[in-house]
This record gives C-alpha cells, structure tokens and sequence, in this order.
C-alpha cells in the first residue's frame, strides 16, 4: 500500500507549527521586554531603598562629626546585601557583607552583578554626600558616604518568568483549541470532495450517468475537477458507446452474412438435388460467402485505419502518391458500373499533386467516393469530379445528379454501417462502411471529408488534403475526354 | 398452410422461401416492413416469420401494429440481437417465438409448423382423426394403418381440413391459405383436388370423410369410429 498523505492533518499540522513557532517567538520577546520593565523597576526599587539608607546616614552629634546609621524607618527586604561606609572607609552598617566592588569613579550611580554564596545579586552602588550642621558657619562637614546595596536576581526572574507562564499556559490552551477547531472546519471543508468521490464511485462500465454535486460545483477549488470529470466522463461514454454501436452492428452485419451462407448451403442438403442443382447452388454459396468476406475485408480496413497513426506508419516513411494517377485509376475501376447505368463521369483536373497517403489507401478513398455517387446517380445522368491544388492543400469534390442528402444524413453518414434512409437496404448501400473508411483515411492524412447538398441538385462530397507540387503534366482532363 | 416471410435481405429471404416451399408451405415475401405489415394485416396466413431491422417500418412496429388489430397469427422473430432484454421485450409485445441469426434452417421449419401446429389448437405432429393418421413431419397419410398416395396439394388440403375440424372451410380459405401469390389460383382447381383427395381416401367402403356444403364449402366429418 502506497503512503497515503492526510491533508486534513497536514494543514491541522501546519497551522499549529506555525502557530507554535508565532508563539515561541512572541513568548521570546515578551521574556525580552517583561525582563526591561522588570528590571527598571527593580532598579528603581534598589534606587530607593538606597536613597532611604542614604538618608538614615545621621550625626551622631559628637564632637568629631562623625556619621552613623539609624536604621530606623527604613525597610530593607530580608535577603538584601548592603553595606554604609564613609570616605574613611568606617562602615556604618551592613547585611550579609556584600563584596567590595570597585566603582569607576564619576558616577554617582553604577549597578553590578555579582554573584554572592551562588545566587545572583543585582548590587547599586550610590555615593553620595551627606553634610552634618550645615547651618553652622563653617558650612558644616561633609561626609563622602557610599552605600552599596543589592537584593537577589531571582525576584527578578520570579516575576519574568511569572508573566511568561501565563502566556504559555494561554497558548497552549489556544492551541489545543485551534487543533479540534481546526480538525472539524477542514472536514467539513473538505466534504464536497468526498461527495464528488462518492459520486464518482458509483460509475461503472454499465451506468455511465456523471453529475458532479452541487456542492462540488459550488467549491472554487472542485469546480475545475468536477467540470473536466465531467467532461471526460461524456467523452469516454461517447466512445465507448460509438465502440458497443460499432461493435453491436459489425455483429449484426457478420451474423447476417453468415445466417445466408449457412441457409444457402443447408437449403441445399435439405434433400437429394440434380448435379445442376447442386452447381447453382455451390455458385450461390460462394457469392454469399465472398459477401461474407468483403465485409470482413471491409471492417478490418476501418479498423486498420483508425489504429493511431504512430503505430502504422512508424513502420515505413510517409509515403505519398499521385492524386492524377489514383483518380484515373478509381474512374477506370468504375468504369462497367457507371456503363450499365449509363451514367458520365468526367474528370476537370489540370496538372497533378501528391497526396500524403499511400497509393491503396487513396485508391480505396478515391473508388469509395466515386462508387457512393454513382449509386446515388439516377440512369443517364453526370458525376463530375473536380480537383482545385491550393496553397499546399488540394480540394477534391464529386458531385453527383441524385436526390441529395438530408440534414440528418449528413450528421451521421460517416458513422461506421450508417446507410441513410433505412429504406435503402443492404442490397443497395453495401456494407455501409465505404464512406467511414473515407473519413478514416482523411484524417489519418490530416485532411477532412464532409458532404453537402449543390445548390443545383446533388451531393457534393469535398475532401481536402494536404498536398505537394508534382511534376505536372497536363494531360489527364483531355486524355480522359479522349477515351 | 401459407407463411408471410418478412425479411430485406434478399439471399436470406431467396433461400428461407425455397426452403418453406419446399417443405409445403405456401409462402409471400415481403422486403420492407410496410409491405409486411399490409400483408400481416390481410389475416390470411398461418405463421409469419419476422425480421427486426427493417427498413421502412422495424419488425417491433409490425407486430405492434399486428397485435393492436387483434390479429393474433403465430410471429416468429429473426433477430441478429441476442441481449436478454431484447428477447423479453419482443414476447411481451407479442411475439410467438424467435430464433437469432446465424439460425439453422431445419430448426426454422420445424419452430415454424410447431407454431402453426398449437395455433390450431394441436401438439403433436401426428394428428388423428377417426380411422385416418395423418404425420406433419413425414408428411404422410393412413387409413386404417394404410399408407395413402396423395399428391402434394392433397396431403396439404387435408393437413389444412384436419387443423380445423367440423370447422366448415370454404374455398376462398383454402386458396387464401394454401397458395402463395406466386400462383395462379381458380376455385375449380380446389374442386378437382378435393374429388380426387375424396377418392383417395375412400378404401374398403369406408365413411366419406369431406363432406361438402353446397356454396358454403367443405367439413371434414369426425364420426365412424372414434364415436
């Protein structure tokens, strides 16, 4: 069993990968930015705590002038490092002993990170002055007082990752719902296309009835699909029916051809019979039974023609013959039949062109045409053939004096075993195959055969070909009027 | 007995009507399917053996018609058309029998005359009357296990009166039924075939057995011993 691909779960699939990765990236930079605000306002709180211990720096009122810290109103969280000193260095107060960290010296300001007893301390270090008596007239003392003071990162982090959890835990809840949602609208998306295939699958070989749904018809995507099933579908009914018609009267044509040969020879031995008898007899049975194989004849040439042309004519190059020498051959051929009836065929061709099929071929083309119009020609009249050489095609036209041809006729005079008006019989119309050997052999030469009714009375029958200049002689026209 | 054959194919229908004629029948040929449904539609033959594809008017059509009329002489179609649904279709509209083509000509007479045979109300090829034994397919005659001499035209006018017993049979139906259009036909030849049937059978001073009705024709009389 060859893989076969969901695309349902491929676009369920895709949709949540994209919408993994939209998350990623957006919990990515909200960690980015909640990591900024937070660590502003951790800084911010660090400022400020600071800010206060710089203010419980006090005088300690002695004579030395000398500060201490008054740790009094000031809250300091309970992990927090820090440590008050002065310019000399006294320290004034401490928690969990920061380290020493040197501090470039301008600012007034500087944060560090340093690590303390394995956790991360954000450290700020403020200097700052602070006067004892300003009021006095010496303007007071001042003192340099610096103040380090650092509480752990892992606030920090705590709220980040805080603020990240809750995005995440939203996101994947999205997600889970994006997936069922997902799952149910591409199904019932998709529900035209398992319609169409149920539909589809009720064809077979015997109901060849194809309407595609209409919710198929409806979908943007199916309409294509469905039109062009449609489509094939009564093309291939077409054929195959064309193929069970030809198939249903070739049938019949051979039964009947058979049934007369059997009957002819079974007539005979239906009891003891004169040795003149028995002659006339096998005389008749051999004329039906060359019927029976003209028709056999006949079926196999349509259906050698109507192989693809590759397969035929892959064999030898394209050949070519004279369409001069042909039509004088096929009005030779016909020439006791058109007698009897005394029907003139003349022939209104100068110069000669070749013809993109072989000469059997184009004899059998020419002969069929000729034959056809004579069998429509009443006694004594006139079938003109006529051949116009154009820019590398060449028209043939074979008009006879007959009754002409009904529209319906001529949708369908083509068709294999076609014979017209069903009250021309058999003994009259031959096999009904001569004209679709025509079409077949036009064709398979890329040429063209119709039939139309003279606005003088009469079938006209035109085929056009492809054609390529001769040497010319133009002889035909008065040798044949010669004869 | 007369047959209308309705075929277009002139060989098969040639050696069809040979074949019939040679086995006694009276048969008329018609090409197209209108003529065979003028003829069908006249009532005066026994059997008809009918084409499907005909030109002019289909073979379905004739009998259709044929059955509308309420005439319901025997029809055996000749179909090249072996589907099922064909074959079903062509009884239910009325068809007796049929036979597909390529058929054997010895299966068509015999389906024939069976045809006619229970069309007359007989099954058997061998019918009986009283003392006389008269076999279809031998197409002989006895009386009292006697094997009678008749002439093709007697054993034919006899086979029509035994169809049709105490039935009173005119001329007009015997020529209709037992001439073709082919034929010249007199009623004085009935006459004469009839007198000669007569003294045929009349062995060994038994009953006549055609008796005639003056101006309205003849009877053939079941008594003797069968009574």
């Amino acid at each position: 069993m060859t893989r076969s691909v969901s695309i349902t779960r491929r676009l369920v699939v895709t949709v949540l990968i994209l919408e993994l990765l939209s998350a990623v990236t957006l919990i990515g930079a909200i960690t980015v930015h909640e990591w900024r605000v937070q660590l502003k306002v951790f800084d911010a709180s660090l400022v400020a705590t600071a800010e206060s211990l710089m203010g419980a720096v006090q005088d300690t009122e002695d004579e030395a002038d000398t500060v201490m810290l008054d740790m009094r109103g000031v809250r300091v969280a309970k992990d927090a490092a820090f440590r008050v000193e002065d310019e000399h260095g006294t320290v004034l107060g401490s928690a969990f002993d920061p380290p020493r960290l040197e501090t470039e010296a301008s600012g007034a300001q500087a944060f560090r990170n340093v690590e303390v007893n394995g956790r991360s301390y954000r450290f700020l270090i403020l200097k700052g002055v602070r006067i004892v008596d300003p009021g006095q007239p010496n303007g007071g003392v001042s003192h340099g007082i610096t103040i380090v003071y650092g509480a752990p990162l892992s606030h920090l982090w705590h709220e980040v990752l805080e603020a990240v959890r809750f995005f995440a835990i939203a996101t994947a809840l999205l997600m889970g719902i994006t997936a069922f949602v997902m799952a149910w609208l591409v199904r019932k998306g998709l529900a035209p296309v398992h319609e169409l295939a149920r539909e589809a699958e009720r064809i077979s070989s015997s109901d060849w009835q194809f309407h595609a749904p209409t919710s198929a018809k409806e979908t943007a995507e199916l309409q294509p699909l469905a039109a062009a099933l449609e489509a094939a579908l009564a093309r291939l009914q077409r054929s195959f029916e064309q193929q069970r018609r030809f198939t249903n009267d070739a049938a019949h044509e051979l039964k009947t051809d058979v049934a007369i040969v059997k009957s002819s020879l079974q007539l005979l031995s239906m009891r003891k019979r004169t040795l003149e008898e028995y002659g006339q007899g096998l005389a008749l049975s051999l004329e039906d039974c060359t019927r029976l194989e003209s028709t056999v004849q006949k079926m196999l040439t349509l259906a050698r023609l109507e192989q693809p042309p590759e397969s035929y004519s892959s064999l030898r190059a394209p050949q070519f013959c004279s369409l001069r020498d042909t039509i004088e051959d096929a009005v030779h051929q016909s020439k006791p039949f058109a007698e009897l009836r005394s029907i003139e065929v003349s022939v209104d061709f100068t110069g000669d062109v070749k013809v993109p099929i072989d000469s059997r071929d184009a004899l059998l083309l020419c002969s069929n045409i000729l034959l056809n119009a004579l069998q429509h020609s009443p006694e004594g009249s006139a079938v003109v053939i006529a051949v116009r050489a154009g820019e590398g095609t060449v028209q043939l036209t074979v008009q006879d004096q007959g009754e002409g041809i009904s529209d319906e006729d001529r949708a369908s005079v083509f068709e294999p075993f076609y014979r017209g008006d069903p009250s021309r019989s058999r003994k009259s119309g031959g096999t009904g195959l001569g004209l679709s050997i025509c079409k077949a052999i036009c064709e398979r030469a890329g040429g063209a055969i119709e039939i139309a009714n003279h606005p003088a009375g009469g079938a006209v029958v035109t085929v056009r070909l492809p054609a390529e200049e001769a040497a010319s002689d133009s002889t035909l026209s008065s040798s044949l009027k010669a004869e | 007995m007369r047959v209308l054959l309705v075929e277009d194919e002139q060989r098969l229908a040639e050696n069809i009507v040979a074949a019939l004629r040679e086995t006694g029948l009276a048969v008329d040929h018609a090409a197209d399917g209108e003529t065979g449904s003028h003829l069908a539609e006249q009532d005066i033959y026994d059997a008809i053996v009918l084409d499907l594809m005909l030109p002019g008017k289909s073979g379905q059509r004739v009998l259709q018609d044929l059955r509308r009329r309420k005439l319901h002489t025997p029809v055996l179609i000749l179909t090249a058309q072996e589907s099922k649904e064909s074959v079903v279709s062509l009884l239910n509209s009325g068809a007796d029998d049929y036979l597909s083509k390529p058929f054997d000509l010895g299966e068509l007479l015999a389906r024939i005359k069976a045809l006619i045979r229970r069309a007359k109300g007989v099954s058997t090829p061998v019918l009986v009357v009283s003392d006389l034994e008269l076999n279809t397919v031998q197409q002989t005659v006895r009386r009292r296990g006697r094997f009678l001499d008749l002439s093709p035209t007697e054993y034919r006018i006899l086979e029509y009166l035994i169809h049709r017993p105490r039935a009173v049979v005119s001329q007009r139906e015997l020529l209709e039924h037992l001439y073709d259009f082919d034929w010249e036909h007199h009623s004085n030849v009935i006459e004469a075939h009839i007198s000669n049937l007569r003294r045929k059978l009349n062995i060994n001073g038994t009953e006549p057995l055609i008796e005639t009705l003056r101006h309205r024709g003849y009877r053939l009389r079941e008594g003797g011993g069968a009574q």
